[in-house]
């Protein structure tokens, strides 16, 4: 319908025997919706319109920025897609990602007075799209720029974030250069969107000597302090709200105040010459949320699938004691079974009923407090770059600060 | 003002009605409620555009770099924290919005298409008001005038400002997200006084649908005026009707005067302005003006220039270029223009200004002015400074000025369309043909229509219209079918709606007891107004009827009745009334007695 007219085109429709003058936005497949005079859109229905002309053809507009350099250190930082990287298309209406780099600069201009800002579109994906395909490529590139000694922001969608942080945590050993994470709740192309304060604090970050892998997200509901997360023990814990993002079972490395000034305490610093990148990932590992009722043959189903299994159990860290005959055998075989608690909040603990002791004898790996997701993408990490015995040891053993001893709330 | 005279004024209409019910895009109740449980604090920035750079408005209001607190109150979540994408809209909502739409005559739309309107000065969480129109092209009548109605729209209610203090702006929010219907007039209004009539008409007309809050701050009018076909200036927050046309009075002289100042700098020759400040720190160091004393201790800058040709437009008390300027700067919070209209002044002598005059080489009909600025703020001062005068060689800059109690003031340019983006979180909504029919069904009778349907049950024109203003005009239909008495019904029901609490079922009581004889007309307010148990009373004396009464008085003075037969009547009737006064209707007490007597006489008779 109406081929000859493209979005941009001002156009006269006669619409239910009224004159309309704009600009076509878009054409959908029951109505067309243009742009009136007074900035309002109106989708109207092909069925409804008697006439149409096209008064002029688009002319796109240029869009012009100031570049001001600034004279901090330089950072890179890496698109993945996500709300972060987004902008409003206005022929569908819908937020999609940034294309290129340049978009990036272009909507939060303001990071040029930061420093020397190199961004990248790497890739332009929802980061429920993620995966450990995705996560090789993305630890590689920033394995690569981290290698020049700049720090990295990798820009990324909410709801997946803890999970490519945690990734690159334990695939690039000891980065010479901060590696920061960061997203936004409310997407950049409105006025109150967090984005652009939480990609300005992680630059700020960036440009630090933190030698972890962080996640820079608002503290609280308020525009005033961001929070500085350990990859690893990062977790989204609300569906929208700005400060979703929490520490769970550990304390926040620091904060950056409103004016960008970074405060950290109690974090590991970068050194030079010991960075490693670990290249693999094993797919064969999966992460099951036991429920009461569950059948066995589902979990046995996953087990059949997969070389190592993370179970979120309940409390202190069970499942049905009616699965605990086949757990144990499985185990026999050799694959890894391991448990964290759907509690997220304190450690797990199988010597405090039964249920947990049949686990252990069973040979089920209690993973004390670290999180379901976290455990996850650590199987998946040693189950690709180390043998099964080893994969074993490692697993329950603190790499990147994923397990804590200690717990103060 | 000569208003009537001038042809070439152009005013337009934007009535704000708040829509009962729960808010437009969370269930939070739709009531304001300063019942505060927390605060956050926001800041907000502007985004890139759809089809051109960032909007002008927008830009400026973030210039002054505002922080934003928000209280929290019981009727708000976390949608109006900004912290939770809009629910699905109110379908109450919706269904007023198009019933206004309808009772004005409009197109409706095939699709509703929320848009967000960027207001960048903090009243909204997300930095922009949702909106989206239900309803275009329609015409409003109002006696003999035709006038047209551009837009039907449903957005969404700003937050309640509580207080500036320095760059941080408190506001409340209870209000946001209150639905709102918006009406924009074409500007098709020709005066002040019209516009405040056709104003008014539109609220009753609205009103109508019976969507509508009842709350004295729930209709808030926006103006806009422009004459001679110059720029269109809009006015925002006009509060009351009165207020409408007095501001649209103040407007009109203002910018007459404008154009006025326009032709005589043009008649001048003169083509552009262009200031060439000068730091004038050194001269004013000798200066025993506390002003300046306390700005060069605190390491400010002085800067002067002259204004060309501009001697006695700055203030003469009709020419007030100067304080134009001031209300430009104030906005992008810079203090503190003083020119050479207001001179000598502020401990600056004749002396003083002679020296400068000469040093910023002024001739006769050149003024000057200085202004007092830290460096950072100093370019953008200058730039907003050339820039109204400039300005005011074409005459009216287009812009948004807010009404104030005596008149008003500049508030920012005027905006683009580009400050309407698509809001995504909301898919568009299909605007089916079964609920338009339902809608249809729900389209009331106009104003007229329901006024003549009332005055045939025999209320007086003005106490309709008062009924249909109020909107209790069903209740006064269903109590004149239930109790008859129009006319008393009416006037009760004018007292009951003019008092903050309103008790139905009372006056119902009396209007039953009026219609069943036991009290007259002219008391009903008065039992209105007494407490209960009064009117309890006067229930249970339901056995002591008119009758009774009457034949207690033929009986104890059934002498008099033997003696006088007819002439009895006199005296009985003063008996009578000094019991039944305020029960019953004279009238009736009369009728009653004259039977009652004219029976008995024939009985005497017939015994004879």
């Amino acid at each position: 319908m109406f081929e000859n007219i493209k979005p941009g085109d001002e156009i006269e429709v006669r619409w239910k025997y009224q004159l309309l003058n704009g600009i076509l936005i878009s054409k959908n497949h029951d109505f067309m919706i243009i742009k009136l005079k007074n900035g309002y859109n109106l989708a109207i229905d092909y069925s409804h319109i008697q006439s149409l002309n096209v008064i002029s053809e688009n002319k796109p507009l240029k869009l012009t920025r100031e570049e001001i350099r600034g004279s901090g250190k330089k950072v890179t930082i890496i698109g993945t897609g996500g709300t972060i990287a987004s902008y409003v298309d206005y022929s569908t209406g819908a937020v999609k990602p940034l294309e290129n780099a340049q978009d990036v600069l272009y909507a939060e201009p303001d990071l040029l007075k930061l420093g020397d800002i190199d961004a990248e579109v790497l890739f332009n994906i929802f980061s429920e799209d993620m995966n450990q395909k995705y996560w090789k490529i993305l630890a590689k590139k920033v394995y690569e720029k981290i290698s020049e000694g700049n720090g990295v922001v990798v820009a990324h969608g909410t709801d997946t974030m803890s999970f490519s942080a945690s990734a690159l945590s334990f695939l690039i050993e000891n980065p010479s250069a901060p590696i920061i994470f960061t997203g936004s709740q409310r997407s950049s192309d409105r006025p109150s969107s967090d984005a652009y304060f939480n990609l300005l604090g992680a630059v700020k970050v960036a440009q630090s000597d933190l030698g972890e892998v962080a996640v820079v997200m608002h503290s609280s509901m308020n525009d005033d302090y961001l929070s500085i997360h350990r990859a690893v023990k990062v977790r989204k814990m609300h569906t929208s709200r700005r400060d979703a993002f929490k520490s769970i079972n550990a304390e926040i490395i620091g904060t950056i105040s409103k004016d960008l000034d970074v405060n950290m305490q109690d974090y590991k610093k970068v050194k030079k010459d010991e960075m490693h990148l670990y290249e693999n990932l094993s797919e064969k590992v999966g992460l099951v949320y036991y429920y009461p009722g569950m059948e066995k043959e589902l979990l046995l189903k996953f087990l059949d699938r997969n070389d190592g299994l993370i179970i979120a159990g309940t409390g202190l860290g069970h499942i049905s004691n009616d699965y605990i005959e086949d757990i144990k055998n499985i185990i026999d075989e050799g694959k890894i079974i391991a448990m964290t608690s759907q509690c997220l909040y304190g450690s797990v603990n199988l010597n405090v009923y039964s249920t947990g002791r049949r686990l252990i004898e069973a040979g089920v790996i209690p993973l004390g407090d670290m999180l379901p997701e976290v455990a996850y993408i650590k199987l998946s990490f040693l189950l690709g770059n180390f043998g099964q015995d080893d994969a074993k040891v490692l697993l329950a053993k603190n790499l990147r600060g994923e397990l804590n001893e200690r717990r103060k709330e | 003002m000569n208003e009537e005279k001038n042809k070439n004024i152009k005013i337009g209409l934007e009535i704000h009605f708040q829509v009962k019910g729960r808010k437009l895009f969370c269930s939070c109740e739709g009531e304001e409620s300063d019942n505060y449980r927390g605060k956050i604090v926001r800041r907000l920035r502007a985004s890139a555009g759809e089809f051109s750079n960032t909007d002008l408005a927008a830009i400026q209001e973030e210039r002054k770099r505002n922080e934003f607190e928000y209280l929290i109150t019981d009727n708000s979540c976390l949608v109006e924290m900004d912290e939770e994408p809009p629910h699905s809209p109110s379908q109450d909502a919706i269904s007023g919005a198009f019933i206004v739409s309808f009772i004005l005559g409009c197109t409706p739309v095939d699709n509703i298409d929320f848009m967000r309107k960027m207001v960048i000065d903090g009243s909204n969480t997300s930095g922009f008001q949702r909106t989206g129109i239900i309803g275009i092209n329609g015409v409003f009548h109002h006696n003999d005038r035709k006038i047209g109605i551009a837009s039907v729209t449903l957005e969404e209610e700003a937050c309640k400002k509580i207080e500036q203090k320095g760059n941080v702006v408190t506001y409340s929010l209870d209000r946001l997200g209150i639905p709102l219907i918006e009406v924009s007039t074409e500007p098709d209004i020709r005066s002040p006084r019209e516009a405040r009539e056709i104003a008014e008409a539109l609220g009753i007309a609205v009103r109508r649908s019976g969507y509508i809050r009842r709350e004295v701050s729930s209709i808030r009018q926006d103006v806009n005026i422009s004459l001679d076909s110059g720029n269109r200036v809009e006015i925002k927050g006009v509060q009351s009707l009165s207020q409408i046309q007095e501001v649209l009075e103040y407007e009109i002289e203002r910018q007459t005067i404008l154009n006025e100042i326009a032709a005589k700098l043009r008649g001048k020759g003169v083509r552009s302005f262009r200031l060439k400040p000068l730091s004038i720190n050194e001269i004013a160091n000798s200066w025993k003006s506390n002003i300046v004393i306390k700005a060069i201790s605190e390491k400010k800058e002085v800067i002067a220039f002259r204004l060309e040709g501009l001697s006695g437009f700055l203030n003469n008390g009709k020419y007030r270029l100067g304080r134009e300027i001031a209300e430009r700067l104030r906005v992008s919070g810079i203090g503190g223009i003083i020119h050479s209209d207001e001179l000598p002044n502020y401990g600056i002598t004749s002396e003083n200004i002679v020296k400068l005059k000469e040093y910023l080489s002024c001739g006769e009909e050149d003024a000057f002015a200085f202004i007092i600025v830290d460096k950072d703020s100093k370019a953008n001062a200058l730039k907003i400074i050339e820039e109204r005068l400039n300005e005011a060689l074409i005459g009216v800059p287009a812009e948004t000025r807010a009404a104030t109690p005596d008149g008003t003031k500049f508030l920012r340019p005027l905006p683009g369309k580009s400050r309407m983006y698509p809001e995504t979180d909301i898919p568009i909504i299909k605007v089916d043909h079964n609920f338009l029919d339902e809608i249809k069904k729900k389209i009331p009778p106009t104003v007229k229509e329901r006024a003549s349907h009332l005055m045939n049950l025999g209320v007086s024109e003005q106490e309709a219209m008062n009924a249909i203003w109020k909107e209790y005009d069903d209740i006064l239909e269903n109590f004149i079918r239930e109790f008859g008495n129009p006319k008393s019904v009416a006037k009760l029901l004018a007292v009951v709606f003019s008092k903050q609490e309103k008790d139905l079922d009372k006056a119902a009581r009396i209007l039953s007891l009026l219609k069943e004889g036991l009290i007259t007309k002219d008391v009903l307010e008065d039992l209105y107004n007494e407490s209960d148990k009064n009117l309890s009373g006067i229930s249970k004396s339901k056995e002591e009827s008119l009758e009774s009464v009457i034949k207690e008085i033929v009986d104890s003075n059934i002498e008099l009745v033997r003696e006088r037969g007819n002439d009895s009547f006199k005296p009985l009737m003063g008996e009578a009334m000094k019991k039944l006064r305020g029960k019953v209707d004279g009238s009736k007490v009369s009728e009653a007695l004259k039977k009652e007597i004219e029976s008995r006489i024939r009985g005497m008779e017939s015994n004879k």
